[in-house]
């Protein structure tokens, strides 16, 4: 009955993954067809995580049938103009370096600044990338070897892909401002997959800041995620995520940021809409040197779920992971932290920390943290924690004696429990823009 | 006439849970414009007494009354009483780290116009602005988070920032002096007397276990607290009679009563 539905709404018809004819209504390079083909053939493979494999234990993802959702189909229709929505966006927030916008999964706006473009940076979307630098896709996306719990919704995502953009900045090129995109969404009823290839050659810097937005949707609709950053030797990236669906949404997002020698990468998770939000974010070290600094917010009400699976893989010797994620849960909203540290046999002198703080303000929310360490090397210094706690009434009654209500006091302390995280962001516009949304979000 | 700015009528309380007694009948009034200092030994009830006017919840009142401009206010949640007019300055006012004192005071006034007049930014910086010079505290301060690492004398002058801004009908100052060098108490004291002048109507009750304070605060009336209850109110002088005779002399007569 769904699946009518579906099908007679769009002309993407995907009845029960009728792969064979959506590929075929794709217009688009040879080398990206073929990767479909191939993710389609695995994923056709695989099951779908259930609560009995360890990484989805806490995440339920049953009740959603994906293959009764519409797939947004890959257009090409890109547009001059940015949409009024997302200039009202941009126009309070700071610089910015270029722009992609996505409606419903597909690209519908890229812009960079021309000096930048005439430096050699590239950003595009990945059509045009497949079709002028197969290469850089191959390597950096296709052969992306997910971990097992991944690989379900991993080979979905690239089977799938509605849209994505490449930004590639050449040796020693710094960006002075962030790239800023929006991933928005309006059908309900949409299975959307996009991505984001970013390739950080010798000495170059950047920082992204993604935008996932949507209002509330009355029909089930998915979005599925990935990100590829990768940082050549000392380079630096700062890539940030602020997902702000409304209800309705189910959000996936998978990334992988592989640091080499002496480069830096910051990611930065923010957490706020959707009903339901799994971020796993993996990030290699394989240079020595190398630097990855991993952060999470996330504030949860009613009844969402947000679920993170982290990995700080150390493959290289004398390099620092630190990975600081918070989450505050109000209502009946739940949310999962499993982290995990892992050092290879060679990693000596690796310096790695993992904290998960969850801030609980009711008493039908609920937090699971699960720190891990997996160590091979003898020479390391790592060490993990979680707490989770409630708001201090000695904190409480002060706010209030100052007239504040409980909930105007709590929300507070909520944002100054954040405050530690977001403090580590290097650019402070981007720093602005993700406290306005949680602002937005937790309405002091 | 209006009513007294407080009346504390027969006040009993106790720790929430427990039984003893720590106000035994508390009688106090205090007039729009009065400074009272409140003396007394150590575990007399003074801060108790502080706590349970500005509604701590760990506290329980068994009987008695406390009314505000004529106002019942045990009825009323912390907040709710700070918006009436109550302040207290605390003994040990907390830490909060990530909140800055601009942010926590903009959302503390706000609180009181509620959300359809909020604000606007622009008047609240000015405001806090004013009541900065006005107390002579550095331009950087507010942007500090709330008492976060702060010395003992900057917790205190923060108490006194925020009581400028929020500019209440009454303040509770408890043990404001205590823990302060002789230097921080006076800043403190002069920023007390600089409110109270600037707002003739302002009513303070200051809770001290030293003398030393009232050389730089001048008190209408002194009352001392022994187990729980006044045991002696006076004018100024009592206060340099107990810095020159201690408690001993109140502690008999308060056997006797």
């Amino acid at each position: 009955m769904n699946n009518t539905t579906a099908a007679a709404r769009t002309d993407a018809v995907l009845p029960k993954w009728n792969f064979a004819q959506f590929a075929s209504e794709l217009t688009e390079p040879a080398p990206l067809t073929s990767a479909r083909k191939a993710a389609w053939k695995r994923y056709s493979e695989l099951p779908f995580p259930t609560r009995k494999v360890e990484e989805w234990r806490y995440t339920d993802i049953s009740t959603i049938d994906f293959e009764l959702l519409t797939p947004a189909i890959r257009t090409e229709e890109i547009d001059e103009e940015l949409p009024a929505d997302v200039r009202e966006i941009l126009s309070q927030s700071g610089d910015r370096a270029g722009v992609v916008v996505y409606q419903d999964g597909c690209v519908v706006h890229v812009e960079l600044d021309q000096v930048l473009a005439d430096a050699g940076v590239i950003l595009c979307s990945l059509a045009q990338a497949a079709e002028n630098h197969p290469e850089l896709l191959q390597q950096a996306l296709f052969e992306t070897r997910p971990s097992t719990a991944e690989e379900k919704l991993w080979t979905l995502h690239l089977a799938i892909l509605s849209g994505g953009y490449l930004l590639h900045v050449p040796p020693g090129v710094e960006l002075p401002a962030p790239i800023h995109t929006f991933n928005t969404l309006k059908t309900p009823g949409l299975l959307t997959s996009t991505h984001s290839l970013i390739m950080m050659e010798k000495s170059a810097r950047a920082a992204v800041i993604e935008e996932f937005i949507s209002e509330d949707l009355d029909e089930q609709t998915v979005s599925l995620h990935g990100a590829s950053v990768h940082c050549k030797d000392s380079a630096g990236i700062e890539y940030v995520t602020v997902q702000q669906y409304g209800r309705g949404v189910a959000h996936f997002s998978t990334q992988h940021t592989v640091a080499h020698h002496n480069a830096k990468s910051i990611t930065f998770n923010v957490g706020l809409g959707a009903d339901l939000s799994r971020a796993d974010v993996t990030s290699r070290l394989l240079g020595p040197g190398s630097d990855s600094e991993m952060l999470a917010l996330w504030f949860g009400d009613a009844q969402q779920h947000f679920d993170h699976h982290t990995l700080q893989h150390h493959k290289a010797p004398h390099a620092h992971s630190d990975l600081l994620f918070k989450g505050a849960l109000t209502d009946k909203a739940s949310s999962v932290f499993r982290g995990l540290i892992q050092v290879d046999v060679g990693a000596q002198l690796t310096d790695a920390y993992q904290t998960n703080r969850n801030l609980l303000l009711s008493e039908g929310s609920h937090a699971t943290a699960l720190p891990n360490l997996e160590i091979e090397a003898d020479d390391v210094r790592c060490s993990h924690g979680a707490t989770i706690g409630q708001v201090d009434n000695t904190q409480l009654f002060y706010l209030m004696s100052r007239g504040l209500t409980q909930r105007q006091a709590e929300r507070l302390l909520v944002f100054g429990f954040f405050d530690e995280v977001l403090g580590r962001l290097p650019m402070a516009g981007v720093r602005e823009r993700i406290r306005g949304a949680i602002e937005e979000k937790i309405g002091l | 006439m209006s009513a007294p700015l407080l009346v504390i009528q027969d006040l009993h309380a106790k720790v929430a849970g427990e039984d003893l007694e720590i106000l035994n009948g508390v009688d106090l009034t205090v007039e729009h414009g009065q400074v009272h200092a409140l003396m007394g030994p150590n575990g007399s009830g003074k801060s108790t007494l502080a706590k349970v006017i500005a509604g701590h919840p760990g506290y329980e009142v068994t009987k008695g009354e406390i009314l505000l401009n004529g106002e019942a206010l045990l009825d009323l949640e912390p907040d709710e009483r700070s918006r009436a007019g109550v302040f207290l300055a605390f003994q040990y006012p907390a830490e909060v780290p990530g909140v800055s004192i601009a942010n926590f005071l903009r959302t503390a006034m706000n609180a009181r116009v509620g959300d359809e007049d909020e604000m606007d930014i622009f008047a609240f910086q000015e405001r806090l602005t004013e009541k900065m010079e006005l107390l002579k505290v550095d331009e950087g301060f507010a942007s500090r988070y709330l008492n976060d690492g702060f010395s003992g004398g900057e917790k205190k002058r923060n108490e006194v920032l925020q009581m400028a801004v929020l500019e209440p009908a009454l303040a509770v100052l408890d043990e404001t002096d205590s823990g302060l060098d002789i230097d921080a108490l006076k800043i403190v004291a002069n920023g007390v007397n600089t409110l109270s002048s600037e707002d003739a109507s302002l009513g303070v009750l200051l809770i001290t276990h030293y003398q030393r304070i009232l050389t730089y605060i001048n008190a209408d009336h002194v009352h001392v607290m022994i187990g729980g209850r006044i045991v002696e109110s006076a004018g100024p002088e009592l206060a340099n009679k107990l810095e020159a005779k201690g408690y001993d002399w109140l502690h008999q007569a308060a056997a006797t009563v």
